[in-house]
């Protein structure tokens, strides 16, 4: 075993982007400011002068572009790690993304080691621009993967499996997490499996599915519930889902709140809630619930984007009244 | 028109409780029917939902008359439009807010496998819906199986008030039914002179010297000294006699003297004294209570003239010590004269398992007892 050291989520990124970009030279990074400004969140701070401008590529306002360059070089034996500089951006490079990355290994047999850095969620204000869960547009997309990950140490574990997956993996990195969660990390590379969910507390009595930044919203909300004794389930991947581990908690506890700070149509939570309809009906002791965000854009002012995101409370009241149903 | 016993004909339909449309459970209620014998319910012989009904109120027709159709492969929950509405086109709110909301898939699930009828849980969920936790505590508490065998009469409720067992006596009924669910319980009975005894004994009970000639009988037939597990039938040499001690109110237990065939009569009163006080003390030991090899219980000191005593699992023999009373009874002297005399008598009443051992077995080891107890030399 590793030695460990307490560090950011934020940190915990950064290490596994190093490590991997130390160990394996066909891994490059490309972005928006990611250079000499050391990207916008500091991710990549420091990397220009440890790796070079030819490693850590300074790009165009040009999402398109950046995705597109990254498939191309991805396709070539390449190892690109983009990043956006909000999630949101990705829209402008989403043909390049679902069309082109996603289906390359369908129609052609290609492999296509990229990685696409999302750095998503609200909380801050940031308005309609700055603050969105794009992850279910993703899950339409075949070919793509799509991780998420809560803790500093999957953080590290993921972006080092991302991106020695010979997939096109989206990684959404949560704003909010950045330098809010710390945690014990170990040093040295590592991988956190793809596919493969996390217990992040066990319970019997209901289970709370959700993953990012609502896994803590989760624990605060259930950690003393008058009693009952509430399993939350990190699913840390979202495509492809744990559906084992999704059934065997389900199967369990036979009650389910599925939280997601998405919005509500078709997300994640969703899809959840359907595998669970179908797959453990006749496990389940009351109706699937879903707490989400309404289908609304983020707002920008404070108490309405409260409103909007879920909060502690929200989760708590949604697992109260599941338990008393 | 269901057959409800051998000689009923016919039977006159006095009252459909369900409707066409209406979801039906099996064994739910169905019909009120009429017979020249009795006016009885018949339970639906299905679930379903209730497709048409073919035989009006006031009508009488023979045992195997079609009454009504149910569609089996209906769901619930698909009510008719008007399900809920009575005859005056109101909707019927009272009865609605009466009803227990439906169950969850999971409840229903585990209540099909242990067959639950699902009436008898106290729901705590919304409305009192029936939980999960509420029925796996339900099943968790030992669910009493309450359905008569009857069709046509109705379970009884739990009686209310009352009070939950002590943890002791739910371990002595526990073992009571278990045993007379395992052994095949027989007893027999023979009549024993205690004159010798209640001329030896001084201040002693009984009790030792009729364990004295009780062990002295297993060692002459020790298949009474026995324990049967499954089809494994264990015959003991050395005997651990188990005595029965009354606790009073709180019930019974029984310590065991272990090699107690190495024990004088002084020598069992004594343990006997000692466990049976140790016993009300609480403070027996667990091995002093284990590895029993027959068991004499011994209740006749209230008085009891004859029982039928429960053999203590795994033994295969128990022997109950009966109240000892003067009786006129026939003697012969050494010339073969009869005649009348008052003797201190008891009956010896033992329970044995017919599984391990037959009727003659237990009356020649019991004549044995007798014949030490009415021979007794100390």
């Amino acid at each position: 075993m590793n030695a460990t050291s307490e560090i950011t989520y934020l940190q915990a990124i950064s290490d596994g982007l190093r490590e991997e970009m130390r160990a394996d030279e066909s891994v490059f990074c490309m972005g928006e400011d990611i250079g000499a400004f050391g990207g916008a969140f500091k991710v990549t701070d420091g990397f220009i002068e440890e790796f070079g401008a030819d490693r850590v590529w300074d790009t165009p306002l040009a999402e398109n572009a950046i995705v597109g360059t990254a498939v191309g070089a991805a396709v070539e034996g390449l190892r690109p790690v983009c990043e956006m500089q909000f999630a949101d951006f990705i829209a402008c490079g989403f043909d390049e993304l679902v069309n082109v990355a996603a289906k390359l290994h369908y129609r052609q047999g290609l492999a296509v080691p990229m990685v696409v850095r999302l750095p998503s969620g609200g909380g801050f204000s940031g308005g309609p621009f700055h603050s969105q869960n794009p992850e279910a547009w993703f899950l339409q997309s075949p070919g793509l993967k799509v991780v998420a990950p809560s803790t500093a140490e999957d953080a590290k574990g993921l972006i080092a499996s991302a991106i020695r997956d010979p997939n096109p993996v989206i990684y959404l990195e949560h704003k909010n997490l950045y330098r809010h969660v710390k945690g014990e990390v170990a040093e040295g590379r590592y991988e956190t499996p793809l596919g493969e969910a996390r217990l992040a507390r066990e319970g019997s009595d209901l289970t709370v599915v959700t993953y990012g930044a609502m896994v803590h919203t989760a624990l605060e909300a259930t950690e003393d519930l008058e009693g009952a004794s509430v399993e939350v389930l990190d699913l840390r991947t979202l495509q492809p889902l744990d559906t084992e581990a999704i059934l065997r908690s389900v199967r369990k506890t036979s009650k389910v709140v599925v939280l997601y700070e998405a919005t509500r149509s078709c997300g994640v939570g969703a899809e959840v809630a359907s595998i669970v309809a179908e797959e453990a009906f006749e496990d389940l002791d009351g109706p699937v619930v879903r707490v989400c965000a309404p289908d609304v854009p983020i707002p920008f002012s404070p108490p309405l984007e409260r409103a909007v995101l879920p909060q502690v409370d929200d989760v708590k009241e949604a697992c109260r009244e599941l338990l008393a149903y | 028109m269901p057959q409800m016993g051998v000689s009923v004909a016919e039977g006159t339909i006095v009252e459909w409780r369900k409707r066409p449309g209406d979801w039906v459970e099996a064994d739910e209620p169905i019909v009120q029917i009429d017979t020249d014998k009795v006016e009885t319910e018949i339970p639906s012989p299905a679930s379903g939902r209730v497709k048409e009904i073919l035989v009006e109120v006031g009508t009488t027709v023979d045992v195997g008359t079609l009454l009504a159709t149910i569609d089996t492969g209906a769901t619930p929950g698909e009510a008719h439009a008007d399900e809920h509405v009575d005859a005056a086109g109101q909707a019927d709110v009272a009865d609605a807010e009466a009803k227990p909301p439906p169950v969850s898939p999971v409840v229903r699930r585990i209540a099909d496998e242990h067959g639950v009828d699902l009436g008898r849980v106290q729901g705590s969920g919304r409305r009192g819906r029936v939980t999960k936790k509420d029925l796996l505590a339900f099943l968790e508490n030992g669910a009493p199986k309450l359905h008569s065998e009857s069709p046509y009469v109705e379970d009884q409720a739990p009686a209310a008030g009352g009070q939950e067992l002590s943890i002791m006596r739910k371990r002595i009924a526990d073992h009571m039914v278990h045993s007379l669910q395992t052994a095949a319980h027989c007893t027999t009975m023979v009549e024993a002179d205690m004159s010798r005894i209640e001329a030896a004994r001084g201040r002693l009970s009984y009790l030792p010297f009729v364990a004295r000639a009780v062990i002295a009988a297993l060692r002459e037939y020790p298949m009474l000294n026995a324990t049967l597990e499954g089809d494994r039938l264990t015959v003991h040499e050395d005997v651990h006699l188990g005595i029965a001690v009354s606790l009073g109110e709180d019930g019974l237990i029984v310590p065991v003297v272990h090699n107690a065939h190495e024990l004088s009569h002084e020598g069992l009163a004594a343990r006997v004294k000692d466990l049976a006080e140790r016993a009300r003390d609480r403070r027996l030991e667990p091995d002093e209570v284990a590895g029993g090899t027959f068991t004499i219980t011994n209740p006749g000191r209230y008085g009891a003239l004859l029982a039928t005593p429960i053999i203590n699992q795994p033994q295969v023999a128990i022997l109950d010590l009966e109240a000892v009373v003067k009786r006129p009874v026939v003697v012969t002297d050494e010339h073969g004269n009869d005649s009348i005399a008052i003797r201190p008598m008891t009956y010896l009443c033992m329970s044995w398992d017919h599984r391990a051992l037959d009727g003659a077995l237990a009356a020649q080891f019991l004549s044995a007892v007798r014949r030490n107890i009415e021979e007794w030399r100390s």
